[in-house]
């Protein structure tokens, strides 16, 4: 190896070493802090736990509406998820095949202009939209979800689709099937490194959103999800580190789940002996 | 098994670009017809015509007795195998054959059936259970041919189904093809652009060249009777040799002249020309490599008509070497024996075999004899 090449390879090594810091001490202080008692907290941040101590998370789960804030995020986070994983396959895929029309063209290029726009911006609008619509719920939750998850969905999903070979399509309709059965019997299955992906972004993101339940749920408490319940144990004058890491530790797992049980779809390469490249 | 009829076929693209334009073919049952041409003369374009992922623009498309211009790819009851293979990556061997008889509602023990007896036949019994990325190219190529044969199809369509195999793979595969076609005994549709494969394996041959039908016959009189000069040029290789030359006549004898060369023409051809009226007329002048020699005994025989060469390039192939050389400032290149005396840098006499010579209209380009 040359020296350019060592150089660029130390440099790489070091940005994701740095990287890789910037998030591990975080979650290494979360979930040590999480098993902390108060006083072992206000000694050290960084120390590991004497005792695994279990105190905090009985607290907090013990806390009013706990399993309210669980099912309300489980409701918004499954349903969002499920409704973005469905429909932005179809749309991408009625998308990508039809790119040459100039609807679709249009079609696609509108949907993805949202991607520009900053949820500040237009935070107060939807506000004010959504109190006229008589939708600051839960269903208004979820429909802002699907509808702001849809915009990233269907740009990626669009991009996917044209490393799927037209051939795959051409031969699934001599074989017999119908354009809905090519999508859900090749087209679909095709594309599940891709809706694994969608679907952990898209998990992760409205599990742990907390501007927008703040804007929309913050009317009454047995609407908040889980980040406005955590919030909660931050007042003006103190922090309790110890319950709400322990909030975080809890929430984390859900997610973790997920990521395990669909991250061995995100394989890359699996169209690989479809057609000859 | 089922005929297939083309009547006034065109494909027009939007923008205007006509890619197949009147094509009217007649195919018969259990035959097999090889299209060929260079890229883009539109024979894939039939071939996806006739399966139905391309709409026809004008014209009518039969198979069997029944019109199928506005009938869905799955009920034509054709089978396709693609160029680059088109396996369901998703899928094992055994599912990517027996997917179009599922979707059939085909009993599953008649399935299993089939799709063994398809394996046994392709000798790929043992991959049944791979995924196709754990394929050889020579081994995708067999999986899309069987699933292609499971489906009993009347017509088979093949899109150079051989053109990503290497040279020895696909020589095999060609004649297991053949094979194939026999066996079977249904109607083939093959499209290629290498004019061995459709010499070797087609009953019939249709020439394309920019979406035209050029010349439909069998391969041995496409080969010697070329009805112009795209397809005297396309078939055979190496291509045959043209030159532009004047026919005169001298006493009763008509000849074929080429800078200081002056060949005589038989007899029978002479009054064809003649007839035809170009004595006298600026013509193009082609023959074939293997019908020049400078082997003694062909010289004897044609000791009338022979033509100074100037050897540039000897390529010796085993059973054969190829002379190119430069004859009145044209390239050309003769098929002679390996035992040839011939030197590079040499000028040597080579004689024609002047009963297979071709003359072409100059401006026409369509064969006169």
């Amino acid at each position: 190896m040359d020296s350019k090449g060592k150089l660029s390879k130390i440099l790489t090594y070091t940005i994701l070493t740095v990287g890789t810091l910037f998030i591990l001490v975080p979650m290494y202080v979360t979930i040590v802090t999480s098993f902390k008692t108060p006083q072992e907290c206000s000694k050290s941040f960084f120390t590991l736990p004497r005792s695994f101590y279990l105190g905090n998370f009985k607290e907090v789960i013990g806390r009013a509406h706990y399993w309210t804030y669980v099912k309300n995020s489980v409701v918004i986070t499954v349903i969002s998820v499920a409704v973005i994983i469905f429909f932005a396959p179809l749309v991408s895929y009625a998308i990508s095949r039809n790119f040459e029309k100039r609807y679709y063209k249009f079609l696609y290029f509108y949907i993805i202009s949202g991607i520009f726009v900053p949820f500040q911006v237009i935070m107060l609008p939807i506000v004010k939209q959504m109190t006229k619509f008589k939708m600051m719920n839960q269903f208004g939750m979820i429909v802002l979800y699907i509808t702001l998850g849809l915009i990233q969905s269907i740009f990626l999903c669009v991009g996917y689709l044209k490393s799927i070979p037209k051939e795959l399509e051409e031969a699934a309709s001599i074989d017999g099937c119908s354009p809905w059965k090519t999508f859900t019997k090749v087209i679909y299955p095709l594309m599940s490194p891709m809706v694994a992906t969608i679907l952990i972004l898209n998990a992760l993101w409205i599990w742990n959103d907390f501007l927008l339940p703040l804007t929309i749920l913050n009317k009454t408490p047995n609407m908040w999800t889980l980040p406005l319940f955590q919030y909660n144990f931050k007042s003006q004058y103190s922090f309790d580190y110890n319950l709400a890491f322990a909030s975080f530790t809890l929430s984390m797992l859900p997610i973790i789940v997920i990521y395990v049980f669909t991250q061995k779809y995100i394989i890359s390469g699996l169209t690989a002996g479809s057609v000859k490249d | 098994m089922a005929k297939v009829t083309l009547k006034n076929i065109t494909k027009v693209y939007p923008g205007n670009v006509t890619a197949v334009k009147d094509v009217n073919l007649e195919i018969a049952d259990k035959e097999f017809v090889v299209l060929v041409g260079p890229s883009g003369c539109g024979k894939s374009t039939t071939l996806r015509m006739i399966a139905g992922l391309e709409e026809i623009t004008e014209g009518e498309l039969y198979i069997g007795d029944k019109l199928c211009n506005d009938i869905a790819p799955k009920d034509r009851d054709i089978a396709m195998v693609f160029q680059n293979y088109a396996l369901y990556p998703h899928m094992t061997v055994y599912d990517n054959m027996a997917f179009g008889l599922k979707l059939r509602k085909v009993p599953k023990d008649e399935i299993d059936k089939k799709v063994k007896e398809a394996a046994r036949t392709l000798d790929i019994e043992h991959l049944l259970d791979r995924k196709p990325k754990a394929l050889s190219g020579g081994q995708r190529q067999r999986v899309a041919l069987g699933r292609a044969i499971v489906r009993e199809p009347k017509v088979f369509l093949m899109d150079e189904p051989l053109s990503n195999l290497d040279a020895k793979l696909r020589v095999q595969m060609r004649t297991e093809i053949s094979k194939l076609h026999k066996r079977l005994n249904t109607t083939f549709i093959y499209v290629t652009h290498d004019q061995t494969e459709a010499m070797t394996m087609g009953t019939r041959i249709v020439v394309m060249k920019d979406g035209i039908v050029q010349q439909v016959d069998t391969p041995q009189t496409i080969y010697e009777k070329p009805e112009n000069m795209f397809v005297a040029g396309f078939i055979g290789s190496p291509q045959m040799n043209f030159t532009d030359a004047k026919i005169v006549k001298e006493g009763n004898n008509l000849f074929v002249t080429f800078g200081k060369e002056k060949l005589p023409i038989p007899a029978d051809k002479a009054k064809v020309i003649e007839d035809a009226g170009y004595e006298g007329k600026e013509v193009v002048f082609g023959i074939r490599p293997e019908h020049m020699n400078d082997d003694a005994k062909f010289m004897e025989e044609h000791k009338d008509s022979t033509i100074s060469a100037k050897i540039e390039v000897m390529e010796h192939m085993g059973p054969e070497t190829f002379l190119y050389f430069v004859c009145e400032g044209t390239n050309m290149v003769a098929r002679v024996e390996p035992t040839t005396t011939a030197q590079l840098e040499q000028t040597i006499k080579l004689a024609l075999d002047m009963d297979k010579m071709h003359i072409f209209d100059k401006t026409t380009e369509v064969a006169v004899i």
